[in-house]
């Protein structure tokens, strides 16, 4: 059995991982922000999925001060390359708890996300890690590794939400 | 040899200057595929392009894998030490000898039929070597090399046109701005060793200029929240829906250069040197940045010091036609089609500084620059639309006359601009054209 948890966790925190693909699919930019906690790292790696952040360059690395940055742009008018914004459908599944350490849950996914803009669909592929833990009796986000497949091809438009 | 002959349905020189006329330039320049062949055979197929940096390739058999134009070669350094560009391309039947975009090899070999090359690009093994005559002249089978090869502090160039002229006289007054990137370290050396982005967009190769006049409003987004942090910690409130800034405006004493040989920047020396007491506080609160200071100070002196503190690595230059030293990167340009580009950016690490200070240029770099990032996406959504756009054809001229009335030559022989002006894009064309139209 991959899973740490028990059926109601797992059950859990895939509803938690749907919700989140939703938000970000909807660019519901303010409602997906509140599913993290305050001390926070999105982080999507450049090239290879194994890199040390300080000696390697990132596609995404943000705290909580520059991811607030790039939602508030994201928000306005004026982020050309999402106007007209991208049509996002990822489907989120191999949902496996991989870890649960005091109250932080590791939880591994994947996911295939299709972006349609300007009449062109692109597919992409990739693996997520979360850091998930339990504030209130509710989930959030501490921690999320976006692992995609093709990090080391030359990318297009990647300004939504991954 | 087939390469020479023309592939232009006739394009010749006085055609190709009908299309480049002073101040504007016709859209088939953009749009033609005919011409893009063109570009391949007579610019990136016959002219020093730039191939890398011997920082990518440290130790021997280190390489990474490049093109020049459609042409795939290798960036080696050899056992011997010395760094080579080898074509990637079997000298039996043509294979490529490297499939992995980098890695560190003793050998390179073709799994076609087994021929096999050390990483000097000497034959070292032919299988069933009897069916060669004994006289098989081995020696001549290495892997080819571009006619022309040299470096300038690093960065690695090549020619597949031999005979053309040597390549500090082709970088010309670019090298000063080169100077700039690398002396932002205290010992002078840099090392492009912290990955890349890589980044594609629909739209032709040329539209990636250097450009002055964009910032205040394509990258507006950026402006205002920069405004905004600005203000908030002065105490203000900023409100406004759009802002001007200043140091990309007419009231700006920045400046755009054409450095000769289709070379350019945006010379933003002093607006960098007006801002620099702020940049070195910000320096100052990182680990090791006071002595980051200091080191620069003590290498270079006070004077020159301070100018490279305050340029911060950022020469803003780009050398014709494929490279670019902007912010903290260096950009190698790839034309795949003529609507179609991709861009190669390797985040420059400094040697001789706190990891901190190279981490804090890391971030920076990633929070501009990029697919994910606040500037590079809209860069490339600006050429689509252009690209796109370039398909009208009831007036088909574009216009880069933009400060033409008031450019004038600098003591360095430089043209020199507004920051607002077209000096660099009519600095490209004027190269573009001198290439396209040259003899065969």
């Amino acid at each position: 059995m991959d899973s740490v948890a028990g059926a109601d966790l797992l059950r859990e925190v895939e509803a938690f991982l749907i919700h989140e693909a939703r938000l970000m699919d909807e660019h519901r930019y303010d409602d997906w922000m509140a599913l993290w906690e305050d001390e926070l790292l999105y982080w999507v790696p450049c090239n290879e999925d194994e890199i040390d952040p300080s000696r390697h360059v990132s596609l995404i690395y943000d705290g909580r001060e520059s991811l607030t940055q790039r939602v508030w742009r994201l928000k306005g008018k004026q982020a050309h390359a999402q106007r007209p914004k991208s049509r996002l459908l990822r489907v989120v599944s191999n949902v496996v708890v991989e870890r649960v350490t005091g109250d932080e849950i590791e939880v591994s996914s994947a996911f295939v996300l299709g972006d349609v803009r300007n009449a062109v669909q692109t597919v992409y592929f990739g693996r997520t890690a979360h850091t998930l833990t339990r504030r209130d009796g509710v989930l959030r986000m501490k921690r999320k590794k976006v692992m995609l497949l093709n990090n080391d091809a030359p990318l297009g438009n990647l300004t939504f939400l991954l | 040899m087939i390469e020479d002959l023309p592939r232009t349905d006739g394009a010749n020189a006085s055609q190709l200057q009908a299309l480049v006329r002073p101040g504007r330039v016709h859209g088939d320049v953009y749009t033609k595929p005919e011409i893009f062949e063109l570009e391949l055979e007579k610019i990136f197929h016959a002219s020093w392009l730039y191939i890398g940096h011997e920082s990518e390739v440290p130790a021997p058999g280190d390489f990474v894998l490049r093109t020049m134009g459609r042409q795939p070669v290798i960036l080696v350094r050899g056992k011997d030490g010395i760094v080579r560009v080898l074509m990637n391309r079997c000298r039996h039947r043509g294979a490529l000898v490297c499939e992995v975009e980098r890695g560190r090899e003793q050998h390179f070999r073709c799994w076609y039929h087994g021929w096999t090359y050390d990483n000097t690009g000497r034959l070292t093994h032919v299988p069933e070597p009897g069916g060669y005559p004994s006289d098989f002249p081995y020696e001549e089978y290495g892997l080819s090399q571009p006619p022309c090869v040299d470096a300038y502090r690093g960065f690695v160039f090549a020619s597949l046109r031999g005979g053309v002229k040597p390549l500090r006289e082709h970088i010309g007054l670019a090298a000063k701005m080169i100077d700039l990137m690398i002396d932002a370290s205290p010992i002078g050396e840099i090392a492009l060793d912290m990955g890349c982005n890589k980044t594609a967009y629909n739209g032709n190769w040329k539209l990636v200029g250097m450009d002055g006049y964009h910032p205040n409003y394509l990258h507006v987004s950026v402006i205002i929240a920069r405004a905004k942090r600005e203000a908030a910690a002065a105490g203000n409130k900023a409100d406004a829906e759009f802002m001007n800034a200043v140091s990309w405006s007419d009231a700006s004493e920045s400046v755009t250069r054409d450095l000769g040989n289709g070379h350019s920047m945006l010379d933003l020396l002093p607006h960098r040197m007006s801002t620099v007491d702020a940049y070195l506080a910000e320096l100052r609160e990182l680990d090791g940045g006071a002595e980051y200071i200091e080191a620069m100070l003590r290498a270079y002196g006070p004077e020159r010091g301070k100018v490279l503190l305050a340029m911060a690595g950022d020469p803003h230059v780009g050398l014709f036609p494929n490279v670019q030293l902007i912010n903290n990167h260096v950009r190698i340009i790839t034309p795949i089609a003529v609507d179609k580009t991709e861009i190669m950016m390797f985040p420059v690490r400094l040697a001789g500084v706190s990891d901190a200070i190279n981490d804090h240029r890391l971030r920076k770099h990633e929070s501009f620059y990029g697919p994910s990032a606040a500037g590079s996406p809209d860069d490339a959504e600006i050429f689509e639309r252009t690209q796109r756009g370039l398909q009208a054809r009831v007036d088909p001229w574009i216009d880069l006359s933009r400060g033409m009335h008031r450019e004038y030559v600098d003591a360095d022989g430089s043209i020199v601009g507004k920051i607002t002006d077209e000096v660099p894009q009519r600095a490209q064309m004027k190269r573009w054209l001198e290439l396209m139209s040259a003899p065969a």
